[in-house]
């Protein structure tokens, strides 16, 4: 062929030419997305990877809904503490400290076990079930149903939030969404009046406070005493 | 101030522009009416005094016209084909396949700010994509299309086209010049020397072909090449080195790959083009894309026998006279259309349980609309020679633009000295001798 292309001009010019003709009638490479989406198995939901935004922040807002939507209960999924740093794990739960927390441990729907070790009470399930027939177990009444059970029940307690979601249909996660953007709606009982008083007891007085806050600030800028 | 200045003030512009229009053009219509009805015989008359005039008028206006037109189907064209070789599909977005795509291009250039440079020469900067596109369009005045469908039987046609077609230099260094841009000044050299270079080699090619013709009118040269109905009559084949030559030496004249260094996309900015926007660029791509057409069109006529089918096809009458059908035609009109929708719609409404009934009926409709579309067309291929004639010059004609996109697809671009060597070194010495051993064959046949 080396011979052929050097005795007979313009050859390499024919072959060129029959090569883009060929490729004008080969199948072609375009993907033609959203019209054809791509040939995946069922339950393929993507690659497990968290995205940031231009300036590196992490996108993810702690939504839980991958970890809900996830068909093989694969997403176990972690947010911010409390000073800022990013604890965003995937994989077993048991392998992280911070999934065995009872915040975590509620806000996947598991079972919270009582600081006290104690068992949990029987659980008045006619009670739930009695709010969500006068509100015909319609999920769109959310916020009418979470304030009757907690006016029954002083709390929403965790059993009473799976009740609602088992029989509305909603996801536990958004229930769990809406209860948590109220402030009126809390999770935990409130604290006795009797513990209360002794907490503020305990709590220096005015007076002394004051004293003790000028004694520790003074002589450094920003203080004036 | 008055209640109808406060109005006229209230107007929005197009508001105003209508309101001063509409009158305007109400009685510019009624004077033309009252014109013709007063002296139509007259002006009748005159018309067809000069009537040469008058055909060059009408035949300029409409291929001023069709340019565009033809421009779109090749831009269309070059996108979807070298799409096609670069394993893409291309346009398929706008119209059927994306066949559109090209006219929304054109209304966005349309759209787009048109911009002249400070300092510019306002007057030669806007004159010269018009002295381009003109020139593109106007040299198709001698080219017949079909049998009796071509503007001016001119005796010298094949000078005038290659004197029209060289003034296009004249608008790409008009362009190159007035943008006030060193850089387009020298795209406007660079193109006018590549352009004059290839023009030598591409008359001199024909020369030959003259020779032999006898004649420079090319609606003659295509009439001496329909002798025996088959294509070996053809001047390709009486002619091979200067139809070579003439395929190059026009490739490089149209400024298409491998000899676009006029306006090598990739490489430099735009050459003369580079100051240009909105439709004045437009005006350039389009005359770009014209000569093509043209250039195509003029090497089948030259050399591929013009109008002439390859093969003679055995003659077919096919007398149909619809007046004969008296008040059935009526009928027929009425019913057919309505039969024919039906009876397309049909299969698609039975075997494709997805397709509802109006979809069924929509595809029928364009179904019967494609075939009866297509019936039509054979009836006037049989009955009219010019309708013949015209589907073999375009089917040619766009074969070869279908080659020139083709070679786009394929060819990598030259250097620019690789493309004077060319054109001084190989080009013009084959072209010489071309004309030479023509003449010598001519000698010696004639002799005795």
């Amino acid at each position: 062929m080396g011979l052929m292309s050097g005795l007979v001009p313009g050859l390499g010019l024919v072959k060129g030419m029959a090569l883009t003709l060929r490729r004008f009638f080969a199948p072609k490479a375009t993907v033609m997305y959203p019209e054809m989406p791509a040939d995946v198995a069922v339950r393929f939901r993507g690659r497990l990877q968290l995205l940031y935004d231009e300036y590196g922040a992490l996108k993810c807002e702690t939504c839980f809904q991958c970890a809900q939507a996830c068909p093989i209960e694969c997403i176990d999924m972690g947010g911010m503490d409390t000073k800022g740093r990013f604890h965003v794990h995937w994989g077993p739960p048991e392998t992280y400290g911070e999934r065995r927390e009872e915040s975590a441990l509620r806000r996947s729907g598991r079972t919270v076990p009582d600081q006290a070790y104690e068992h949990f009470a029987a659980f008045d399930l006619a009670t739930v079930d009695a709010i969500l027939d006068a509100h015909n177990h319609d999920p769109k009444h959310m916020l009418q149903i979470l304030e009757g059970t907690q006016a029954a029940f002083g709390h929403l307690p965790v059993a009473a939030l799976k009740r609602i979601s088992e029989r509305t249909g909603a996801w536990y996660a958004m229930i769990y969404g809406t209860a948590s953007y109220y402030g009126h709606l809390r999770f935990e009982p409130p604290a006795a009046k009797a513990q209360a008083r002794e907490v503020s007891a305990r709590r220096p007085s005015d007076d002394r406070y004051l004293e003790a806050l000028g004694a520790s600030i003074a002589g450094r800028p920003g203080g004036d005493a | 101030m008055t209640a109808l200045a406060r109005t006229w003030d209230q107007l929005t512009l197009p508001g105003k522009a209508l309101l001063i229009l509409i009158p305007l053009l109400a009685v510019l219509t009624t004077g033309l009416l009252v014109t013709i009805l007063l002296f139509g015989q007259q002006i009748l008359d005159i018309l067809i005094d000069n009537l040469p005039i008058v055909r060059f008028v009408f035949a300029a206006s409409v291929l001023l016209l069709l340019a565009p037109l033809i421009a779109f189907v090749i831009i269309y064209m070059e996108m979807k084909i070298i799409a096609l070789m670069n394993l893409r599909i291309g346009p398929d977005r706008v119209g059927p396949w994306g066949s559109l795509l090209s006219t929304v291009h054109g209304l966005k250039v349309l759209m787009k700010e048109d911009f002249t440079p400070t300092r510019a020469d306002p007057v030669v900067f806007t004159w010269a994509p018009v002295v381009v596109f003109s020139t593109m369009a106007l040299s198709a005045l001698v080219i017949p299309f079909a049998p009796g469908l071509f503007a001016q039987d001119f005796h010298l046609g094949v000078l005038y086209f290659f004197a029209i077609g060289g003034m296009t230099v004249v608008g790409l260094l008009m362009g190159g010049w007035a943008s006030f841009n060193k850089y387009s000044l020298l795209g406007g050299i660079r193109s006018a020397a590549q352009i004059i270079s290839y023009e030598i080699p591409l008359t001199l090619s024909v020369v030959g072909l003259v020779m032999l013709a006898g004649t420079m009118s090319l609606n003659t040269i295509v009439l001496q090449q329909s002798g025996s109905g088959w294509f070996t009559d053809w001047y390709a084949f009486r002619q091979p080195l200067g139809f070579l030559i003439f395929a190059i030496a026009a490739t490089a004249e149209a400024n298409r790959t491998p000899f676009d260094l006029t306006e090598a996309d990739s490489e430099i900015v735009a050459g003369f083009a580079t100051e240009y926007s909105g439709m004045r660029f437009g005006f350039f791509f389009f005359a770009e894309y014209i000569g093509v057409f043209i250039v195509s069109a003029l090497t089948v006529v030259l050399f591929l026998g013009g109008w002439t089918a390859p093969f003679p096809f055995p003659h077919i009458s096919w007398e149909v006279n619809p007046g004969t059908l008296g008040i059935g035609l009526l009928l027929l009109v009425m019913i057919v259309p309505v039969l024919g929708t039906l009876l397309f719609a049909l299969p698609f409404y039975l075997f494709r349980s997805q397709t509802r009934w109006w979809v069924a009926l929509i595809l029928g409709f364009v179904l019967f609309n494609v075939v009866v579309g297509g019936l039509f067309g054979l009836w006037a291929y049989i009955n009219f020679d010019w309708v013949a004639g015209l589907f073999w010059f375009l089917a040619k004609t766009f074969g070869l633009v279908f080659l020139f996109v083709w070679m786009r697809g394929t060819l990598p671009r030259v250097r620019i000295d690789q493309l004077m060597g060319f054109a001084w070194k190989w080009l013009l010495p084959a072209a010489l001798l071309n004309l030479f051993v023509t003449a010598l064959a001519i000698m010696v046949i004639d002799q005795p």
